[in-house]
């Protein structure tokens, strides 16, 4: 795809009047536009302003007033910051391979011919649908309360449960479990990365009497790589910045103790309900840097780990 | 073939927008559209009528709030046909998140419900002063004065007051029949309270004694020693007050008499959803002005009762204080009308009569005679304990803190420190009393 698109216009520039090039260029923007609009007025104009006054004391209402790295010092002793970043860690490195796992069993399950396929797959991804919206986290918030449906249904066995959002050994277990429970997203790339593991090598496996396990290991997973990749990346970049769960079922408080303050949270609340906006800014700056070194890293330690079909040379 | 593509495709792309555009003037015209939509662009559509005003009016509360006050809402549109009221209404939390970005975006609604928390943002210039419309739109001379003070700061008055309060302990007579606890008397004290909470724990199935009293009660504790959280820029007691406070919730813990912290925890500040009216404790501590909200909302028979009274110092610490103000945003651009309306909401009769106490008693002191006069016997409960209050209140009214969304969080984080020991209460005592006086410093700078 890069490939083509990078030869064709060259091939065209020569036989095409400048004129006419830039006609051309003016319609592409054109179309262009409406994103552009977006991109400029809502990412990067908010972007540029925010990196501002993160060097800023800013109430949110008087004018911002420079106070240099003052903001970046603080956040290192700032105990809460600390919490939240642990918080986030924490949830990132269980529910990102927890999540990831699921979804590529219930893919390799959901990739042979059965009846009802459809069905199932439609199915199993409905909740990656609905698991960022409000009303699911209020239903998860149900649920789990102390005197909710799965402490109804343990005490059916003769189980008494806990207050599982109300305890702080246990809140963060149910954001993880209501994460994990929305990996149909990731489920539905994996089926596509499946279907294009040619059936040859499958066939040759079986020929020299390899078992499914080892054929699901030496040949399913290393085709798939780059997949497990792709969605190692975008659920990395997704986890990191959840906020809408743990802001409904916590009621934005980020409890108990602290055991939900995620990152985003504890940025929300520095911002919006402290009027500390330029503390806030700061927070948002720090998580994109550690975000791309992280993303970074992956993309780096890729080579040792992802096999392209053609050798990656695309 | 081109052609028919770019014919389709242009069709479309009508289609699309004029769909999109009758969508948003749909939007518009609905009158509890929550996203800010501006007077101006209201004012421009609607240019025939020259005195066509939309004002925004934003507050939170509960369902019976909602109700009263969109009812004088439509009393006051019907009166005044050239002014359309756009109503924002919430529960509780996020009102203020929201509130908060809606200033920073200079898109605030043009009356605005503060609590206890008014002098944060008069100290963030958001607030219109009302001196200019004192003696010709708004009329205040028959408001108490107390009151009044509460929302003057610098000299100027910032708010009306919407009804005096009182911290109270609200009582589930229901749930004492059921646990065969009799009703305790109104002078009681800490040392009865103690020996009824385990009581009722024991006695009922699924419910606690009481619920922690938070912040509100400290204060009242507080009061009952004779100090007072924050005053003039002078903090007003030690961290030994701190121990006590969170000692005595910890032996009632431990005797059973308080809710265990997994219930406590998910306590919420709405009173469909609070422990008491879900029954999962038979006592809470409430605002005087809250009792028909709470009441509504169950079939329970609930009775308000004094703070249990201090026995070494005899002092019940409970003082009269406004509950919610409404005070106009600094940049509405109709600030005359904001202040009729105001007007109109705290001294017109019928508005008044509608409103009830709901929000408190009022602070008009003829509305009050005539509200009482036709009170209902939960309302005549409500008035004659404003009474008892303003006869024996024996504490002067403390203000709120300072940062008092950060200083709350902290004093709830401390508490769920003690609950679920992860620190001792001497440990979390002194560190919330050492960070209290951190963000007091700063906020002192601030100002």
């Amino acid at each position: 795809m890069k490939h083509s698109a990078a030869v064709e216009p060259t091939m065209v520039q020569k036989k095409r009047s400048k004129k006419e090039l830039r006609k051309q260029y003016i319609t592409a923007y054109f179309f262009l536009l409406p994103w552009l609009i977006g991109f400029l007025g809502l990412i990067l104009g908010p972007m540029i302003s925010s990196l501002y006054l993160s060097f800023t004391r800013f109430d949110l209402l008087n004018t911002p007033e420079w106070i240099g790295l003052a903001n970046y010092q603080e956040l290192f002793q700032d105990k809460r910051f600390v919490a939240s970043a642990k918080v986030t860690l924490t949830f990132v490195f269980i529910a990102v391979p927890t999540q990831l796992i699921a979804a590529l069993l219930v893919a390799v399950l959901l990739n042979k011919k059965m009846l009802g396929v459809g069905f199932y797959r439609t199915t199993y991804y409905l909740p990656s649908l609905l698991g960022g919206s409000v009303a699911i986290a209020i239903l998860w918030k149900n649920l789990f309360e102390i005197d909710g449906l799965v402490n109804q249904v343990l005490a059916y066995f003769n189980v008494s449960g806990q207050g599982w959002i109300s305890h702080p050994d246990y809140a963060l277990g149910t954001i993880i479990i209501l994460a994990t429970w929305q990996f149909g997203a990731s489920m539905v790339i994996f089926l596509a990365g499946l279907k294009q593991i040619p059936k040859e090598l499958y066939e040759a496996a079986s020929v020299d009497g390899g078992t499914k396990i080892q054929t699901f290991f030496r040949v399913t997973l290393p085709l798939l790589s780059p997949v497990i990749f792709f969605n190692l990346v975008i659920e990395l970049i997704k986890s990191i910045q959840i906020f809408t769960s743990a802001f409904i079922i916590s009621e934005g408080t980020g409890g108990p103790i602290n055991s939900t303050l995620f990152y985003t949270l504890y940025l929300y609340q520095k911002g919006f309900t402290h009027f500390e906006m330029g503390y806030a800014s700061a927070m948002a700056w720090v998580l994109v840097f550690v975000l791309g070194t992280m993303t970074l890293c992956i993309f780096f330690s890729s080579k040792y780990w992802v096999h392209y079909e053609d050798g990656g040379k695309l | 073939m081109k052609k028919f593509y770019l014919l389709f495709i242009l069709t479309f792309m009508m289609t699309v927008v004029i769909a999109c555009s009758s969508d948003s003037s749909n939007g518009e015209a609905s009158s509890d559209d929550n996203t800010g939509n501006e007077n101006t662009t209201e004012g421009s559509n609607e240019e025939g009528n020259e005195d066509a005003i939309t004002l925004r009016v934003a507050w939170w509360g509960g369902q019976e709030r909602h109700d009263r006050t969109l009812e004088v809402i439509e009393m006051y549109e019907e009166q005044n046909p050239n002014i359309t009221i756009k109503a924002e209404y919430s529960g509780f939390d996020g009102y203020f998140d929201k509130l908060n970005t809606q200033l920073a975006a200079g898109n605030a609604p043009d009356i605005i419900q503060f609590g206890g928390n008014l002098n944060d943002f008069v100290y963030r210039d958001v607030i219109l002063p009302l001196d200019d419309y004192v003696g010709n739109e708004l009329d205040i001379s028959l408001h108490s004065q107390s009151m009044l003070d509460s929302a003057t700061f610098d000299g100027s008055l910032y708010g009306v007051t919407l009804g005096t309060t009182a911290w109270g302990i609200l009582l589930n007579k229901t749930l004492f029949e059921e646990a065969g606890v009799q009703m305790p008397s109104k002078e009681w004290t800490w040392e009865d309270f103690k020996d009824i909470t385990p009581e009722l724990t024991e006695n009922l199935d699924g419910t606690y004694g009481t619920a922690d009293f938070n912040e509100d009660g400290f204060g009242v504790f507080l009061a009952q020693r004779d100090k007072f959280t924050y005053l003039d820029g002078e903090i007003g007691f030690e961290a030994q007050d701190v121990k006590d406070w969170f000692n005595l919730w910890k032996d009632l813990r431990d005797s059973g008499g308080a809710a265990i912290p997994e219930v406590q925890v998910s306590a919420s500040q709405t009173p469909e959803q609070s422990l008491i009216v879900q029954r999962d404790v038979a006592i809470e501590s409430i605002a005087s002005n809250q009792l028909g909200a709470y009441s509504g909302a169950t079939e329970d028979e609930f009775e308000i009762y004094p703070y249990p009274y201090n026995s070494e110092t005899g002092k019940n610490g409970v003082s009269l204080r406004p509950s919610q103000y409404f005070a106009g945003y600094s940049e509405t651009e109709h600030p005359e009308e904001v202040a009729k309306f105001l007007d109109f909401f705290v001294n017109n009769k019928e508005a008044t009569e509608v409103l009830g106490n709901d929000r408190g008693a009022p602070v008009n002191s003829e509305v009050v005679k005539n509200l009482i006069d036709q009170a209902s016997e939960l309302d005549q409960q409500v008035y004659a304990y404003i009474d008892l209050v303003n006869e024996t209140s024996d504490a002067p009214y403390i203000p709120n803190l300072p940062g008092y969304n950060e200083n709350t969080q902290l004093f709830k984080e401390t508490e769920e420190l003690i609950y679920f020991e992860q620190e001792t209460v001497d440990e979390a005592s002194e560190a919330y009393y050492d960070e209290l006086l951190q963000n007091i410093e700063k906020y002192r700078d601030e100002e």
